[in-house]
């Protein structure tokens, strides 16, 4: 089981491949065992060069004196495959790590964010959970092919060295143009690379667009042009894209150049050699052994580069992913607040609130003034800000105009309680759940606590699931009410207690609720007459 | 009528034309003769010859992969052997290190060859899929076709769509297997029929065992990943659903602990994908080499040359095998795409409707508002008690509801959504705009308007300076939903873009929210203004009194 907590994310000022490359490395060792294994694949890689190269040379004297060889070759075979299934393991363990580390951050995020803007929930869940799981191939097939790409060419090179010097000298001569071909063309080749990937979403993006804007197209009953400009955009668009495609895979299309290019050399070489046609004299004896071993591996040199470019997709996945994932994580959590025994005094002093994402504002200039142990109802249309004013009286939001003080200091979450329409649930008894609030309290005080909310002593140990079933919604709700009477808080904020309840538990609801207020300061938001007519005090919002 | 279906294929628009109408979608599962099967055979017949090019090129790709390394290693062999011999002097270099050179440059061409026509095949197949795709969404039920628009189905059908692309594009690559295939087992037949028998046996393990380990791998823990991914989901909706309550009692580090928990899960369930692509990657490894060793041990009875030449080559042949049969990994998801597209495949429109100017007949909050053409009706009540509601009910972007609106005498939800639509111009409280330019916008209304009439109406919203200013003029980029205009820009644009469209009534949800008082004056009047003009008459729902003004009679909905 990959451990929650060990890794620190970095700061926040890395971008792109160096924020997921930061990650990485404070993920433990895996990341380099998964390198070295890629780098040991190449050991035996020359392991079965070497074993069908000694077969080859004792296969004349019959296939009995080649069978060692062929061992030789198919064990190391069987290694390489075992090696590339640990580094897969040790790479994915990498990656779950990192995943489950930068999901928590984001998810504690999102929750955060969703308390202050409550609109973006659909795109909270889509980082948390795909964004998140995008991350997984940079770390199980970009990074360990990076690192393979530096090092396996290297450890190739000098083996073939070994059996011919000329040979590996060969091979690392057709780095030299090609790296220059790289470096030359390699801004360009990355860059095209960019556009291909650029091109191919603002392809599919047109497409999105016109969905999107699909009740528009359909009013002004322009379905049927949009499909056929659609299509002819598409068109126009592909054939752009295809221009910028014949050069990126001109890059690729190298790299394939200079592997054939790098064996039919050493071929070349070897054929002569052992013929002894070279036009010079070789600084080597050349025999056919070593000549079959060199040829095998030559192949070999180039492969970790070829692997490293299939890995394209997913590093551009997990890099664009990556920026939407990280200010996310980077994201300061709010502070705390502790609570005073005595009920409070909330003021609200000419407070505006706009959301960011819209024009609107939803608070302007709003002033209340709760007394300390007061009854409030928030009553208005939905959409004239209730809601809000109940996160901002619990710290949740900080309005960007005036201010919202607790006996004149800034509000901050927590020492508040509240009740809301759908509560926490989680697998457990309903004592469990109702001890969320509050763990330092003995089992006497919970049950007090669920007996004036109404729930029924004998319910304490009923089982509840995870998706809250074997509760009512009625219930539901007393859950909420008896968490507050558990915290025990001097101030209590109600969003909606008795929405969507039928007669009978709205009425045992706002029995409960009145019990709740008393010597606490509350605010409540209610649609509910009854429930309004409770309060100390009722204050209307406007839409 | 066929201008619009989209389908120049015959046979769709044959089955297009017949389909009943109104059609319910089946909401999940199609069966049957695949539409979207009939459609991508006919993308591959007017792509065929890129298909047939990429095709060719995978298979020069193939051929010379394989005998790049098979014909060195020959030529190596023979070379050893003759200088052993001491018969240098009669070999052959010239033809076999001028196959060498033309396999490596055949090996380079061909697969840039490959990818590219592939990828030419695919892009320009996909921009007529995309297009008959839209045309689909577009005629579907309003109810269907909005909530695909508005919520994630959007996303996953583009990515659906994305998924046939790719699909295109691998296609050709099996020519080049097969090729690879073919030319490895001619040469390992050289060296004996056992060989051959050899290669074959084990080329179908890794092609057929291949494809079915891959297979059944996606199949077992991709349905794991996407259960698992389903209840990460859930857990975090209701997490974030009860924020403000995790915050007030402190519980944060609780929901991420809990949070975590089903992460794990997730992450564990592809880690499993992981470890068991990693142990199809040993195996298939293991058999490549293997099996030229095997070749190898069973051509001793041949001349050495032929013999490497056969191990080599089925070397090649088998890594190449492995690798195609790998992608059989993606498959379950690709299947999954295609049946969520094909409900979508086929519709066709209606032609767009031409109205003529009529009664119109509205019924809400108990009381009923009838209008002669040329009337202005304000809709009022408080907010949440369904105005805009039913002006999208009205322009038939949601399900008509009996008995609530006439037009002409006519029912609404006797009427296709054509002839309902035709009789509103529409500027919905949130301005929907396209990604393009302003033109682009505006010729949505009406595709005809000239560049005088598109300022006449820029004007009339008080948004003419603003375009103006622009250097581009009406050919300014708005960015992607108008990002480039402020909130209440894009409000002035969608409504100008109401304007253009001659409709009978003009449909308006808030038309001057977000403007201050000198622009909504200004608006105001000239919406007075082109009213007179053009007799059109106005449905107006705004909370503000200066446009209400503009109305005569009033619904009030609560």
């Amino acid at each position: 089981m990959p451990s929650t907590t060990s890794i620190d994310l970095p700061p926040p000022a890395l971008r792109g491949r160096a924020w997921l490359a930061a990650v990485g490395r404070s993920s433990s060792p895996r990341g380099r065992s998964a390198a070295a294994s890629t780098v040991l694949d190449s050991l035996a890689a020359i392991g079965f060069a070497a074993g069908l190269a000694l077969a080859i040379g004792r296969l004349p004297l019959g296939w009995q004196a080649a069978v060692p060889g062929a061992l030789l070759a198919v064990a190391s075979v069987c290694a390489r495959g075992l090696l590339a299934r640990t580094a897969i393991g040790a790479a994915s363990r990498q990656a779950a790590e990192v995943k489950q580390a930068v999901r928590r951050r984001v998810f504690a995020a999102a929750l955060a964010r969703e308390g202050r803007e409550p609109s973006s929930l659909g795109s909270a869940l889509s980082v948390a959970v795909d964004a998140v799981e995008a991350l997984d191939g940079w770390y199980v097939r970009y990074a360990p092919a990076r690192t393979a790409a530096v090092a396996s060419p290297l450890v190739v090179v000098v083996a073939m060295a070994l059996a011919s010097p000329v040979c590996a000298l060969i091979v690392a001569a057709t780095f030299v143009p090609f790296v220059i071909a790289m470096a030359l063309a390699g801004g360009a080749a990355a860059h095209e690379a960019r556009r291909q990937f650029e091109s191919m979403a603002r392809l599919s993006g047109r497409f999105a667009d016109r969905l999107r804007a699909l009740p528009a197209i359909l009013a002004f009953d322009g379905a049927a042009r949009a499909g056929e400009e659609l299509q002819i955009v598409s068109e126009e668009l592909a054939e752009r894209t295809l221009k910028v495609l014949r050069i990126a895979f001109v890059s690729s299309a190298a790299l394939e150049f200079f592997a054939a290019l790098s064996v039919a050399l050493v071929a070349v070489y070897c054929g002569f050699g052992l013929l002894g046609l070279l036009p010079f004299r070789p600084p080597e004896r050349l025999d056919l052994v070593r000549a079959v071993f060199v040829l095998v591996l030559a192949p070999e040199a180039y492969l970790p580069m070829r692997r490293l470019a299939q890995a394209y997709h997913e590093r551009e996945t997990a890099e664009a992913v990556a920026e939407v994932v990280r200010p996310l994580a980077d994201e300061p959590s709010a502070p705390g607040r502790a609570g005073s025994a005595e009920p409070p005094a909330v003021r609200f002093d000419g407070v505006s609130l706009a959301y960011s994402d819209s024009d609107a504002s939803v608070l302007d200039g709003f002033d209340l003034d709760v007394r300390p142990g007061e009854f409030v109802a928030l009553v208005g249309p939905s959409g004239s800000g209730k809601t809000t004013v109940l996160r901002l009286a619990l710290g949740l939001i900080q309005p960007s105009g005036g201010r919202v003080t607790l006996d004149g200091r800034d509000a901050a979450p927590g020492g508040a309680a509240w009740v809301g329409q759908s509560p926490v649930v989680t697998p457990g008894s309903l004592a469990e759940n109702i001890r969320l609030a509050r763990t330092d309290v003995s089992d006497a005080e919970v049950a007090r606590a669920a007996a004036l909310a109404g729930l029924p002593a004998d319910s304490l140990d009923r089982p509840v699931d995870e998706r809250g079933g074997g509760l009512s919604g009625g219930e539901r709700r007393r859950l909420a009410l008896a968490r507050a009477f558990l915290a025990n808080a001097s101030l209590v904020l109600l969003d909606e207690p008795t929405a969507d309840l039928d007669a009978a538990s709205e009425a045992e609801a706002i029995q409960a609720i009145a019990g709740l207020a008393r010597g606490r300061t509350t605010l409540v938001a209610t649609h509910n007459a009854a429930l309004a007519a409770m309060a100390d005090r009722i204050v209307r919002l406007a839409a | 009528m066929n201008a619009l279906t989209l389908t120049d294929e015959a046979r769709l628009r044959a089955r297009a034309v017949d389909a009943p109408r109104p059609r319910a979608r089946p909401p999940t599962r199609w069966t049957g003769v695949s539409r979207l099967d009939g459609l991508l055979r006919a993308q591959r017949r007017a792509q065929g010859g890129a298909l047939a090019l990429a095709a060719a090129a995978g298979a020069l790709a193939g051929i010379g992969g394989v005998g790049l390394l098979a014909i060195s290693g020959w030529f190596i062999a023979a070379a050893g052997m003759a200088g052993l011999a001491g018969a240098t002097l009669g070999f052959n270099y010239l033809l076999p290190s001028a196959a060498i050179r033309a396999a490596a440059v055949l090996r380079t061409v061909g697969r840039y060859g490959e990818r590219l026509e592939g990828h030419a095949a695919a892009l320009r197949a996909l921009g007529r899929i995309r297009s008959v795709l839209f045309i689909g969404v577009a005629s579907a039920p309003a109810s269907q076709a909005l909530q695909l628009s508005a919520g994630e189905g959007c996303a996953r059908l583009i990515d659906d769509v994305d998924a046939l692309q790719t699909q295109f594009v691998r296609r050709p690559a099996r020519w080049g297997v097969a090729a690879a295939l073919a030319a490895s087992l001619a040469i390992a037949s050289l060296a004996g029929w056992r060989c051959a028998l050899v290669l074959a046996g084990l080329a179908a393990l890794q092609i057929f065992g291949g494809r079915f380990a891959a297979l059944s791998l996606a199949l077992r823990w991709g349905e794991q990943i996407q259960s698992a991914s389903g209840r990460l989901k859930d857990a975090c909706a209701a997490l974030l659903a009860a924020a403000p309550e995790i915050a007030a009692y402190g519980l944060q580090e609780w929901a991420a602990g809990k949070v975590s928990d089903d992460s794990r899960a997730l992450i564990e369930a592809r880690r499993g994908m992981r470890r068991a692509e990693g142990w199809l990657a040993c195996a298939s490894t293991a058999i490549s080499g293997a099996g030229a060793a095997v070749v190898l041990l069973l051509a001793h009875g041949v001349p050495l040359p032929v013999a490497f030449l056969a191990a080599l080559a089925a070397l090649g042949a088998l890594e190449a095998c492995a690798a195609a049969a790998r992608e059989a990994q993606d498959e379950p998801a690709y299947r999954a795409a295609r049946e969520r597209l094909e409900p979508w495949i086929g519709g066709s429109l209606l032609p767009p409707d031409t109205p003529k100017a009529a009664t119109l007949s509205l019924a809400g909050g108990g009381s009923r508002a009838c209008l002669e053409p040329g009337d202005r009706l304000a809709i009022t009540g408080r907010s949440g008690c369904g105005k805009t509601s039913l002006l999208e009910r009205l322009v038939k972007l949601r399900d008509a509801t009996p008995g609530e609106a006439e037009i002409g005498g006519v029912d609404l939800t006797r009427l296709e959504a054509v002839q309902g639509r035709a009789n509103f111009a529409y500027a919905p409280q949130s301005p929907t705009l396209l990604a393009g330019t302003v033109r682009e916008n505006l010729r949505l209304a009406d595709p005809a308007a000239s560049d005088a009439q598109m300022w006449s109406a820029l004007a009339d919203a008080a948004l003419d300076a603003r375009i103006a200013a622009d250097p581009a003029g009406l050919d300014a980029e708005i960015g992607e939903a108008g990002s480039r205009l402020s909130g209440g820009e894009r409000k002035r644009l969608s409504l100008a873009r109401a304007y253009l469209r001659s409709a009978p009534w003009l449909v308006l949800d808030e038309p001057t929210e977000g403007l201050d008082q000198a622009t909504e004056a200004l608006v105001v009047a000239r919406l007075d203004h082109r009213l007179r003009n053009t007799g059109q008459g106005l449905l107006l729902v705004s909370h503000r009194p200066a446009p209400r003004m503009l109305c005569r009679w009033a619904l009030a909905l609560d």
